[in-house]
């Protein structure tokens, strides 16, 4: 009787203790994710929502279809799945290797690397954005560069459909390099030493103990890095927004992008829009759901 | 208490209460929002802030106007944020149609005749048409050419080369001044409202006409139509023959005016107010084009297109103005702050200050300034020198205008024909047509 009790406190304690937690999750969360479906299968065209002049009614799917049709939602969605394989085979490479070639001392002045690697994160995006559209306008330093070397060359980076999300990509892999960098460089220095010193007097070469020793200890910091660089680069706005603002011709939009040009250009269409937010959350979801699936097959063994 | 204490106190009690009260009203100014569009780069915004908000924060203390100051597509994006919440601020800067259709077309801004009364016999006609919602919602604070072709007299002369009249002679340019490491004509067109407002708003008015638009619009006749088509193939023969280079998609709408001021090539096409950009900044007094250099800027237009129908037409629209959130109760102590804001705003005290920066060309009758640098002397008589067609995104609905500029860059960019860019503005047209039955 006394266990029956003692457990049951326990429940309603244990209740209590993650109602807030629970109660914050679905009014800042849960909410807005249930709340956007509604809109996205509504007729809901701005103004009040509830006891409107105009009532708010079931549209089906047509929104959904109607985004599904739009050419610029397909080229939005190829520029994330740019933007998605650059991060996670760009940005999270690229910043473990800086990392590991600091950890292992394989450059000197580790302080002024760590610095300028890490510097471009602690940049506002609007500006990284205003900056580099500045160099790659067909008037700015890159042209006069490339012109000093080659008379007569123009610049039709962004202007070319087939090469204009590149220079967002460079931008992108500039600036959140650093990021990936940092969080490598602060698990790598998190392993003991005496591992990899006990690897080398047993023989093993530099990439056998990368190989067998640092990345199975840091395969969760990996799939982290994956996960972060996932939604990111499909949360990819701001940087974009400063720079290109989606064009020429919509060619360097991404979904976010599309979103909100959906939603608040020309002729705002807020049930479409959130149909597309609604896509973008699915398809995050099943990104990482990949990302799991793969460091279940192959991932190592951290401790 | 004797007869004189309580009197003593009386008066204490009066003198404390004639000290308070003022103190009183004092504390409790009626506060009114704005939202505002102003580009806080531009020479004249440091004058626009003192001489305009600042003199009226200070002339009107019982006022407290809380200003949001945007420029550009965010501008935009706020205004039709604030428009989904419900929330528009007390005034608010609106375009007479086009980006602002939301507003007018949900009447989401008062009807300001009541109030305007007899005040609009100060006014030009044109200033007084009815806005896009069909009824009168602000004054425009200014008359604006959407189109307008700035010349660079002194480096043509440099370069041999004279002012083109017709379309043949400005192709012929393009050569010499390729050779002479030259653009020929300089467009920041990067965001792409601005290929069809600056330029092909004006093609279409010389090409198809206002009454063909109407037709359009009406559903009399189908923007695949040959004469539509026409216009679209006169738009895309500019980049073929290297008139407009295909680079102006990439360039930042902003950057233009620095790139024509440094010569980088003899014509610029933008809408009149960017003569703002080239006038003295009064907090720095520095200037893009000094004064004494101004002299050698021609603004003008297109020269003739082959088979236009309107001759020397630029796209013309009565410009921006403030407006008043239908939200504001009638009567009510917002509505009159709000009101003597907008009064002063557009005062020709204010139209006097933003003749001289270059923001606006006045709508109120008889002001003008004694003070105007050369090139804003020019855009005043530039408006005596044109005739004007309709600005195509303050009368074509923005789910069809978005497609046709996406489209004119599709076009400039070689990604689309003429044929493909008109097939889906009517299909846009299509839909439109079908949910606003």
């Amino acid at each position: 009787m006394k266990t029956h009790r003692t457990k049951a406190e326990e429940r309603h304690a244990y209740l209590l203790m993650v109602l807030p937690a629970v109660l914050i999750y679905f009014a800042v969360v849960a909410f807005p994710m249930i709340f956007s479906l509604w809109i996205s299968v509504s007729d809901y065209s701005g103004g009040q929502i509830f006891g409107g002049s105009t009532p708010v009614r079931f549209a089906g799917f047509s929104n959904y279809v109607r985004m599904w049709n739009d050419r610029y939602f397909w080229i939005s969605l190829k520029n994330n799945v740019y933007i998605v394989l650059l991060s996670v085979f760009g940005q999270i490479p690229l910043g473990f290797i800086l990392a590991y070639a600091l950890y292992r001392n394989m450059i000197r002045a580790k302080g002024f690397f760590q610095t300028v690697i890490y510097l471009p994160c602690v940049i506002s995006s609007v500006i990284v954005g205003i900056l580099w559209q500045t160099i790659f306008s067909p008037y700015g330093p890159v042209t006069e560069i490339m012109q000093y070397f080659i008379p007569g060359w123009q610049n039709t980076m962004l202007s070319n459909p087939r090469t204009a999300i590149v220079p967002v990509l460079l931008v992108m892999l500039w600036y959140y390099t650093g990021t990936y960098f940092i969080i490598f460089l602060a698990n790598l220095q998190k392993i003991d030493k005496e591992v990899i010193e006990a690897a080398k007097i047993d023989g093993a070469t530099e990439w056998q103990s990368l190989r067998h020793v640092i990345l199975p200890a840091l395969s969760g910091v990996i799939v982290t890095s994956s996960i972060l660089a996932i939604s990111g680069s499909l949360k990819s706005f701001d940087l974009i927004f400063a720079m290109t603002g989606g064009n020429p011709a919509r060619r360097t939009s991404v979904l976010a992008l599309y979103m909100y040009d959906t939603a608040f250009r020309g002729a705002p269409n807020y049930p479409r829009a959130n149909a597309v937010s609604t896509f973008m959350m699915a398809f995050s979801f099943l990104l990482i759901i990949i990302t799991k699936l793969v460091e279940k097959k192959f991932g190592g063994r951290e401790e | 208490m004797s007869l004189r204490k309580s009197t003593m106190w009386l008066v204490l009690l009066a003198l404390l209460v004639f000290a308070l009260v003022p103190t009183l009203i004092a504390a409790e100014p009626v506060t009114i929002r704005v939202l505002n569009y102003l580009d806080a780069s531009s020479p004249g915004a440091a004058r626009e802030i003192t001489d305009v908000w600042q003199k009226f924060e200070a002339d009107n203390p019982d006022i407290l106007v809380i200003r949001e100051d945007q420029f550009g597509e965010p501008f935009h994006h706020k205004t039709e944020a604030y428009a989904a919440a419900g929330k528009l601020p007390e005034v608010i800067y609106v375009w007479p149609g086009g980006r602002s259709a939301t507003l007018h077309q949900k009447k989401l801004l008062k009807d300001i005749t009541p109030l305007l009364g007899d005040e609009r016999n100060e006014f030009i006609d044109a200033a007084l048409e009815p806005q896009a919602g069909g009824y009168l919602a602000m004054v425009p604070i200014g008359l604006t050419a959407s189109h307008a072709m700035y010349v660079n007299t002194a480096l043509l002369k440099e370069l041999g080369l004279e002012m083109p009249k017709t379309y043949a002679d400005l192709k012929a340019m393009v050569a010499p001044l390729r050779a002479a490491g030259k653009d020929c004509i300089i467009v920041g067109a990067q965001d792409d409202w601005v290929m069809q407002s600056v330029l092909y708003s004006m093609i279409f008015g010389r090409i198809v006409g206002d009454q063909k638009l109407y037709d359009f619009l009406d559903g009399k006749a189908k923007f695949t139509d040959k004469v539509f088509v026409d216009s679209l193939k006169f738009y895309e023969q500019l980049f073929k023959d290297g008139v407009i280079n295909r680079n102006a998609m990439q360039t930042p709408y902003g950057e233009a005016p620095a790139l024509f001021a440094a010569g980088r090539a003899p014509f610029m096409i933008d809408g009149d107010w960017r003569a703002g950009a080239f006038l003295t900044d009064e907090s720095t007094g520095e200037a893009l084009i000094p004064p004494e250099k101004q002299k050698d800027i021609v603004m003008t237009v297109f020269p003739a297109i082959p088979g236009e129908i309107n001759h020397g037409t630029s796209s013309i629209v009565p410009a921006v103005g403030y407006a008043m959130s239908a939200q504001v109760k009638p009567g009510s102590p917002e509505e009159k702050a709000a009101w003597r804001l907008i009064s002063w705003l557009n005062s020709a005290e204010v139209q006097k200050v933003r003749l001289e920066t270059g923001a606006a060309f006045p709508t109120r009758k008889g002001v003008t300034s004694d003070k105007l640098e050369p090139l804003a002397q020019e855009r005043a008589e530039f408006y005596g020198r044109i005739g004007g067609t309709h600005v195509l995104d303050d009368k074509i609905p923005p789910e069809i205008c978005i497609p046709l500029n996406i489209g004119l860059q599709e076009i400039g960019l070689g990604l689309a024909t003429p044929v493909e860019v008109a097939r889906s503005v009517q299909a846009a047209y299509n839909d439109w047509a079908r949910s606003n039955k």
